[in-house]
């Protein structure tokens, strides 16, 4: 609708606060460009810069949690294209944990960075850069919006995957990713169009009622199903769901492991929010184009299949590894693989998505967020001072370092699902809210289905990551005493604490912290299409604030707009 | 008399749309690949446009599309270049089949 935008229209201050975390991030990027021109270069200066404008950006978001409704806004933009830019509480959770997560990784950088050449400022601009994507890419319900953030958050991510230019693994595991990377945008893209060639919008809030109507009418099936494939595509590559998984475990391995610790968490959680927006908008765009039937059955089963597969295939995968971030790279494709089981939950007709789905995304996204940088700062402090990404590295660990090695142990088991740490908790969150959500609906197989697969993979998956546990207590190479750095071995440390403190809190009952910190998704504003389809909404449904046609030629002439 | 329509514009985009996906499948070679998800990202833009062109409802969102595509695929287009030449100053070569020190 971007026809409707008067040329008049610009974002008042209050709208421009809502946006404020974004611009802290650009400023930041800025001041790091700027610095080295008035003060030298400095690796470690850009660190500091960047943690300082992650932390304001964090303070920016934190201040936005009390601001921000249960249903969230579309700020930033006129009306008339509603959905470009959304914020709600969901998102700015999702910039909470990246800014955090991006603190721990600038520390990771710091620690490893006495070998390094001092490129830090490129390194740091583009890492914010990609966090900026990110960012954006959690809070847009518009498709063109969409694929710019997900190349913004892309191609920052091919450029420091292959930062360690020296290295020939580096170097391979970098081009992999771009051409992976590029061909499953064009795809996504070639999808984009068509959808926009049959509803001649980008609004995937109004895309998803002709969509609604079409499936439900038997019209434009096969048109549809490609092009819905194509931009699911898309964001399951950057999940790294497992058909679209080649990439994963070779740029992980190629990369450097503070870049790999970031893609592991911070790309797939991004593009896991994209993927549950987008599912939720068209479950809303099914309910007010009046289709209560289960019009998105084929779309749960096919989300639902792509989760069991990628976790199943994930864990057998891993362990079969002997690089340590190989492992790692299967390991959050598995995990990518029960986040994904959530997307099946939001496709359900009715469902709010407040209480026990956004409970347990909310958990499972931050308890990840903090066993992943705990196992990734080991074994970054390992590999540095081993020069090895071998398993055999960590032999007799917990002779040689026991500070680390206790915390390796806490998040490993963490990521197993065990308790009484955190991974536990959002195991049980996520059976939680398949079983309760899911079982009194015809989707019910599937729902039983996807419970018993987290089950048995959690079971495969102690094989794995209790190899890691008896290579460093039960073996021992006799390889000598490592030396860990303070601040490493404390963020290890507080990682761990951490995940016990999860799993001790948390058990007791989350869905009111979801309520006050994630909220309801944003709900877009429907504008009924052309057809005249019968108003049919739930009660809370904002309905028909359809764009004025009148209004929409009215564009004011260029020049004369103020 | 033949007046070109829509289905004339979608039928090249389609057309371009599988020489770029046979062109990705066929090459070995970094670049060739890459002129592969150029072709797609034109057919995308023939695609965005000529919808555009032929809609009944007020708006250019096609258009600006377009456009954003256009410098999506620059941009794209400069980063793969750059990791490309990075490829050829480490092993000589910018065929994906010879880049086999990682084994996925």
């Amino acid at each position: 609708m971007l026809a409707a935008i008067e040329l008049s229209w610009y974002p008042s201050l209050a709208e421009l606060g809502w946006f404020a975390p974004e611009l802290a991030l650009v400023g930041t990027i800025v001041v790091i460009l700027v610095a080295p021109l008035i003060l030298g270069r400095s690796g470690l200066r850009s660190a500091r810069i960047a943690f300082a404008g992650a932390l304001v950006t964090l303070l920016l978001s934190v201040r936005l949690v009390e601001q921000v409704g249960g249903g969230g806004i579309s700020g930033l933009a006129p009306e008339s294209a509603a959905g470009m830019l959304i914020l709600d509480k969901l998102t700015i959770l999702f910039k909470i944990i990246l800014m955090l997560f991006l603190t721990g990784v600038t520390a990771l950088w710091v620690l490893g960075s006495s070998e390094k050449e001092e490129n830090g400022e490129e390194f740091f601009v583009l890492m914010i850069g990609s966090a900026l994507g990110m960012a954006l890419m959690t809070s847009t319900l518009n498709l063109l919006m969409m694929a710019v953030a997900i190349e913004a958050a892309s191609l920052p991510s091919y450029a420091i995957a292959g930062f360690d230019k020296r290295n020939r693994k580096s170097a391979e595991a970098s081009v992999k990713y771009v051409i992976f990377g590029g061909v499953s945008v064009a795809i996504m893209l070639y999808g984009i169009s068509l959808l926009y060639g049959m509803y001649h919008t980008l609004n995937v809030a109004i895309i998803a009622q002709g969509v609604a109507n079409d499936l439900a009418a038997g019209q434009n099936t096969v048109l549809i199903s490609m092009s819905l494939f194509c931009v699911l595509g898309g964001i399951a590559f950057k999940i790294a769901a497992v058909p679209f998984h080649f990439w994963c475990p070779d740029v992980f391995e190629g990369a450097k492991i503070e870049v790999t610790a970031w893609l592991s968490v911070a790309s797939k959680a991004a593009a896991l929010v994209l993927l549950l927006r987008l599912v939720d908008a068209f479950n809303i765009g099914a309910m007010v184009a009046g289709h209560s039937i289960l019009t998105y059955n084929g779309l749960a089963w096919g989300l639902g299949v792509l989760a069991a597969i990628s976790c199943t295939w994930g864990n057998f995968a891993a362990y079969r590894q002997s690089n340590v971030k190989r492992l790692l790279a299967y390991s959050s494709i598995a995990h990518a693989g029960y986040m994904m089981m959530l997307a099946t939950i939001f496709t359900l007709p009715g469902t709010t998505t407040s209480g026990k789905p956004m409970a347990a995304l909310m958990i499972y996204l931050i308890v990840y967020a903090v066993m992943n940088l705990g196992v990734f700062t080991v074994a970054a402090i390992v590999s540095w001072q081993t020069k090895s990404e071998d398993i055999g590295a960590f032999s007799g660990l917990g002779r040689r370092a026991p500070w680390l090695a206790v915390p390796m142990v806490c998040c490993l088991v963490s990521l197993v699902g065990l308790p009484p740490f955190g991974g536990f908790i959002a195991k049980y969150w996520l059976l939680l809210a398949l079983g309760s959500k899911m079982a009194e609906t015809s989707l019910a197989p599937l729902s039983w289905i996807l419970i018993i697969v987290v089950v048995i993979n959690t079971l495969i998956s102690l094989f794995f990551y209790f190899r890691i546990i008896r290579t460093m207590f039960l073996s021992d190479d006799q390889l000598p005493a490592l030396s860990p750095p303070f601040l490493g071995t404390a963020m290890a440390n507080l990682c761990a604490v951490l995940l016990l403190l999860f799993g001790v809190v948390l058990i007791n009952e989350p869905k009111e912290l979801a309520d006050r910190y994630t909220g309801d998704m944003y709900k877009p504003t429907v504008v009924l299409t052309s057809k005249d389809v019968p108003i049919n909404a739930p009660g809370d449904m904002q309905v028909a604030r359809s764009v004025d046609e009148s209004d929409a030629m009215q564009i004011p002439a260029l020049g004369g707009a103020q | 008399m033949l007046t070109i329509g829509l289905m004339h514009y979608l039928v090249l985009s389609a057309a371009i749309f599988c020489c770029g996906i046979f062109v990705m499948i066929t090459k070995r070679n970094a670049i060739g690949i890459l002129i592969g998800v150029e072709l797609v990202l034109n057919s995308v833009n023939v695609n965005f446009i000529a919808f555009d062109r032929y809609s009944q409802q007020p708006g250019f969102d096609g258009q600006i599309t377009a456009l954003f595509v256009i410098v999506l695929a620059a941009a794209e287009a400069a980063v793969a270049v750059a990791i490309c030449m990075n490829l050829y100053k480490n092993i000589n070569t910018i065929d994906v089949d010879r880049g086999d020190a990682l084994h996925g």
